[in-house]
């Protein structure tokens, strides 16, 4: 029998469903965290991912392109939550964020290496939890009391000292571009980024006084206009290579993009080897599957000789 | 005139005129005939007989053959439907060719039906021996052809019917390839819950039949393929086989599951009627046989971890392709069963729009232990248990507009469901049927239903309107006439079962087009005879079993599955297979299609038996071949010949009957599974009609070439008449009778043209029970014939003649 289905799309949401008799599975994509980046089209194993893009009205701003997903092929695997840097969508069975594929250990997550130091934030600051270009730093402040602060102004500066700080991320969406570690004072924020790569724009072929890339680039100061040349550059401290520029740049070869290397869980899975090659190369994989092979090997030495891991 | 060219040696011909006791002789003047016939080119010698078909009887034929060196014989007796064979083998017991026989009819034909006439009878006789006579001259000896039986057989389809099938001919020693489009054998039988009206367990009694079929030395189970083509003939069928990849190579497999274990991926499973979810390397179900996992590449997302499950095992090959393979069979059953309709298309039941309408196959499911939930009959908008449901009967079925069928056994499984609802729940569940009859007509069934109206099941007789449901709570408002009380009502019920009707499988159409078998109007498989044949497949070697031929339940399903394997086995069981030789022959020196394109012939063989190939000249595959003629009588250039019904030998038989007083006479072509037995009833029945018959016996209507119509008014015939099984689905071979029909449909408005009152050119349909019908036309003819007037007919004929033979005149060179 034809299975029940549903795809329904309003201005905030794209989302699919399987509606089983028992079960329910549900995929939401949120539209205002999706920037339209390259990453879920380019990992979803079923090609059940396309990008549709704006065309380009002149004098305006550029749009980022807008994803729209085959409930045909769509398998509700949930690789493109596990994906997103955005944690712009998520898979539900039954209403409950389920990813079977991270139980069973057959697909790998991001590692998110974001570590907070508290103690070494001057409760004073205020720039720090602003420098989050998608807004997911959230402080608070506590008087010794225990009471939360809700107007910093209202505290006289030398008591400022002895508020305790709590700092929160929004973990699951942020795409550790490291933003924050340059803008917080010292110390208090260190990120590791878990997509590496090259992000190059031959200034021969980009138009002068185009800004498309820029204008979808969700991160401030990744990608920004120089005055010289009339031109974008970027910026390789704070790119988290999503791809969302190369998506909308409007002459070919114009923005150059690589993946290099995709910092995850150690999991071995041949879905994970066929996303790494897609999203980044061939050539990645390998180095990866050497790096693999190598481990395993060691493991495997290690059971021989009765070792103990450390 | 026209003559043979193998003449083998001058025809002797011997008539044996019997007098039935007084069947014939009380009617009929035999002396008068036995001198006739003496009369009669090459007639050497005449004898009569009180009762040829006895011993005696038989006896003289032998020994006049001896002694005159007879090298015809013919017997004017009764129906060669009667007593051909007998007569066959008698003159083939002193080593004279069966085929050199031949059957003058004085019996059905005209002592019975015209006894109040002896006279204008004995005229009739007398026509009808000159009549064999004719044809006789110019019979040839012919060979039985046999073909060699492969000793193995085809089952397509794995259900409850096929099975049986397959097992049967297993145990009597067969080799039978048993086809399975699907992951497992087991059929729609595998899916239910309780079966009825016993209420044991369908997987349990169905499970163990299913291992005795995997195990069987006899028996190799080809699963999830596809059946691509078949070629060849009865005893010598060539059949090709699509196997499709699971991803799993079988032998490796053991069934342990533990790549299921280990599978993210889940996908709804359509064994479960999607209310449930598969792995996406899994088994349909838990019993399935073969028990091979299979890969839905659909849904895999190839992370790989079966592999390391399977581990040493290795039977994880995401290479695997599709396969080609071909086997040699003897015989095919073919039991492809059915699907069930999902009334998406009926808006008034709300199906696929409100949550709580479910269909019965979905609650089967629902009920079922072993199925998604566990047994836990819940609705799908809530979870929740309903309180009260509605069963609504014949949805789809009965219905003029959809399926006019009723589909057999949905009023049995609802009985079924009710009471097992009510075992269940007892009075925590109210429950309603919605019925037009209820039909519960075989062993058992009536006390069943008595068993469900006694457990307190509201039963309201009526046709449901329409379906809506109260958005609030997902209840549904059933609309109905209640017609016991002649009142509209309404009741509202929190779930609702739809009965729907069953309808022949996908893929039905194919299966039809590769085996050249034919579908009736409800697109169910046709058996070669509703009553007689009711197994058989109109193409020899093929037979059915099961749902695919019409809507069964199990244990009738289960009968046809044994009563196929045992036709099957009629062949099967044969080192080699005979044929009767009447078939047709293609002259290539004479076939169009050397030099131009044509394949006419192969167009209208109803047994795809003609072979056409470019420049080349038709060939007939002759143990294909059926014997029906409709090719002779299609051929624009005459190069086709029937065996033992040449066109030489039905000329000659029609100037025969019409050398004297054609105006007067009626000449008929009657086919011989319908009309001529027809006939031949009416005669048996005794009913009189007027002796102005000639009737000529061909083996279908489909032979009846226009130019036998033409030659007949040629040589003045007062009427011309043919005879046809019942249009659309009694024809014996097909669909003779429609391209007769097609053919005299273009040849009667231009004879009316010419100047042929249109009722002396008639086509009837007369089945093999209606001679009253058969006697009525001949009198109604007859008196049409008296209403023209010879003057009148002799006028036409005059008039007609000259156009006739210039038709005709490519035939008079021959």
């Amino acid at each position: 029998m034809p299975l029940k289905t549903l795809k329904q799309e309003t201005a905030n949401a794209l989302t699919l469903e399987w509606i089983l008799h028992v079960k329910n599975y549900k995929l939401t994509l949120n539209k205002g965290y999706c920037v339209g980046c390259q990453i879920c089209t380019l990992a979803c194993p079923k090609e059940a991912i396309k990008l549709v893009k704006h065309p380009k009205i002149q004098g305006e701003k550029a749009k980022k392109a807008k994803v729209d997903i085959d409930l045909a092929k769509c398998n509700f695997c949930g690789i493109c939550d596990i994906l997103c840097p955005y944690g712009a969508i998520k898979i539900s069975v039954n209403g409950e964020h389920l990813l079977s594929v991270v139980e069973k250990e057959s697909f790998p997550q991001l590692v998110r290496d974001i570590q907070v130091d508290a103690s070494k934030f001057p409760a004073g600051d205020m720039k720090c939890e602003e420098s989050c270009p998608l807004n997911l730093i959230y402080i608070t402040r506590l008087t010794p009391d225990g009471n939360i602060v809700k107007n910093l102004k209202s505290i006289p500066r030398k008591d400022r000292k002895k508020l305790q700080v709590k700092i929160d991320v929004e973990k699951e969406r942020c795409p550790c571009c490291r933003v924050c570690e340059f803008k917080c004072p010292e110390g208090v924020m260190h990120i590791r980024k878990f997509i590496h790569g090259k992000i190059f724009i031959h200034t021969n072929k980009c138009p002068e006084g185009c800004t498309d890339c820029l204008d979808v680039c969700p991160i401030t100061g990744a990608l920004y206009y120089s005055d010289e040349d009339k031109k974008v550059h970027p910026d390789e401290m704070f790119c988290i290579y999503c791809g969302a520029c190369k998506v909308v740049c409007p002459v070919e070869e114009a923005l150059e993009l690589k993946r290099t290397k995709i910092i995850h869980t150690p999991v071995s899975s041949g879905a994970w080897n066929k996303a790494l090659e897609k999203l980044a190369s061939p050539i990645e994989i390998s180095k990866e599957l050497k790096a693999k092979g190598s481990q395993k090997a060691f493991s495997s030495v290690e059971k021989r000789l009765g070792w103990k891991s450390a | 005139m026209a003559t043979e060219k193998i003449k083998v040696e001058e025809p002797r011909i011997g008539v044996f005129v019997c007098h039935c006791g007084l069947n014939i002789a009380g009617v009929l003047d035999i002396k008068e005939l036995l001198d006739y016939s003496k009369t009669l080119p090459n007639v050497v010698f005449v004898k009569d007989n009180r009762y040829t078909c006895a011993d005696p009887g038989q006896e003289e034929i032998r020994k006049a053959i001896k002694e005159h060196k007879l090298n015809r014989v013919i017997v004017a007796a009764c129906s060669p439907r009667m007593h051909e064979p007998t007569f066959r083998r008698t003159v083939s017991d002193v080593d004279l060719n069966p085929f050199l026989f031949e059957m003058a009819n004085i019996r059905e034909f005209s002592s019975w039906c015209h006894s109040s006439t002896p006279k204008e009878a004995t005229e009739k006789a007398k026509d009808l021996i000159k009549m064999a006579v004719a044809k006789s001259r110019l019979l040839q000896p012919l060979q039985t052809i046999e073909v060699p039986v492969t000793n193995k057989a085809l089952v397509i389809g794995g259900g409850i019917a096929g099975m049986n099938a397959a097992l049967d001919l297993a145990e009597m020693g067969f080799k039978v390839y048993l086809l399975e489009k699907g992951e497992s054998i087991g059929g729609h039988m595998a899916q239910l819950d309780k079966t009825f009206p016993t209420l044991d367990c369908s997987i349990c009694i169905e499970g163990p039949k299913m291992v005795d079929v995997g195990r069987h030395p006899n028996i190799k189970i080809i699963a999830n393929a596809d059946l691509i083509n078949v070629s060849g003939f009865i005893g010598n069928f060539k059949v090709k086989i699509r196997k499709n990849p699971r991803y799993v190579i079988a032998e490796n497999c053991t069934g342990c599951g533990e790549c299921k274990e280990i599978c993210p991926i889940e996908y709804p499973n359509e064994w479960d009627m999607n209310l449930g979810v598969r792995k996406a390397i899994s088994v349909p179900f838990d019993q399935a046989v073969p028990l091979v996992y299979t890969i839905n590449k659909d849904y895999c997302i190839e992370c790989f971890k079966c592999v390391d499950a399977c581990g040493a095992r290795q039977a994880i090959n995401f290479e695997q392709q599709h396969e080609e393979i071909e086997i040699d069979v003897g015989a095919i059953v073919v039991a492809t069963g059915y699907d069930i309709y999902m009334p998406y298309d009926n808006s008034l039941l709300g199906y696929g729009k409100y949550t709580n309408v479910i269909t019965s196959l979905e609650f089967e499911r629902l009920i079922l232990a072993a199925g998604p939930t566990g047994g836990k009959v819940v609705r799908a908008s809530d979870g929740q248990k309903p309180h009260s449901i509605a069963f609504i009967q014949c949805v789809g079925s009965r219905d003029k507009n959809k399926y006019p069928y009723c589909s057999n056994f949905c009023c049995m499984y609802t009985l079924k469901h009710v009471v097992q609802l009510k075992e269940k729940y007892k009075q925590d569940v109210e429950v309603y049927v919605f019925y037009m009859d209820m039909r519960s007509n075989f062993k058992g069934y009536e006390e069943f239903y008595d068993r469900a109206r006694e457990s307190s099941v509201n039963f309201i007789r009526g046709r449901v309107s329409q379906i809506l449901e109260v958005p609030e709570t997902k209840n549904l408002l059933i609309h109905t006439e209640d017609m016991t009380l002649g009142q509209p009502i309404e009741i509202e019920a929190e779930m609702v079962v739809l009965a729907t009707a069953a309808i022949p499988k996908k893929g039905t159409d194919e299966i039809a087009r590769i085996l050249n078998v034919t579908r009736g109007a409800d697109g169910f498989f046709m058996e070669s005879h509703p009553k007689l044949k009711p197994i058989d497949a109109p193409t020899d070697g093929v037979f059915f079993a099961g749902a695919c031929q019409g809507l069964k339940d199990i244990p009738y399903s289960v009968s046809q599955g044994s009563g196929a394997a045992s036709r099957a086995a009629t062949v099967l069981s044969k080192p080699k297979w005979k044929i009767e030789p009447i078939v047709s022959v293609i002259d290539a020196t004479k076939c169009r299609n050397v030099n131009s394109k044509c394949g006419i012939c192969a167009e209208r063989c109803p047994y795809g038996s003609i072979k056409v190939e470019e420049k080349k000249a038709a060939e007939v595959i002759t143990a294909m071949c059926h014997g029906c003629g409709t090719c002779v009588a299609e051929c624009p250039a005459d190069a086709i010949t029937q065996m033992h019904f040449t066109g030489a030998q039905i000329f000659a038989q029609i100037r025969a009957a019409l050398e004297t007083n054609p105006e007067e006479k009626i000449l008929a072509f009657l086919c011989n599974w319908c009309s001529y037995a027809g006939a031949d009833l009416a005669g048996t029945s005794r009913f009189e009609y007027p002796p102005t018959i000639r009737p000529i016996r061909v083996m279908c209507s489909g032979r009846v070439d226009r130019d036998f119509v033409l030659e007949a008014l040629r040589l003045g015939a007062g009427m011309v008449l043919i005879g046809a099984c019942h249009l659309p689905y009694d024809c014996h071979y097909i669909s003779g009778n429609w391209k007769m029909k097609a053919r005299m449909d273009a040849l009667a408005p231009m004879l009316n043209k010419l100047g042929l009152s249109p009722e002396r050119f008639r086509v009837e349909y007369v089945s093999a029970a209606e001679g009253v019908k058969f006697a009525e036309v001949v009198r109604e003819m007859t008196a049409q014939l008296k209403a023209l007037g010879k003057d009148k007919i002799k006028a036409e004929n005059e008039k007609l003649r000259p156009v006739l033979e210039n038709m005709l005149k490519r035939k008079e060179k021959k």
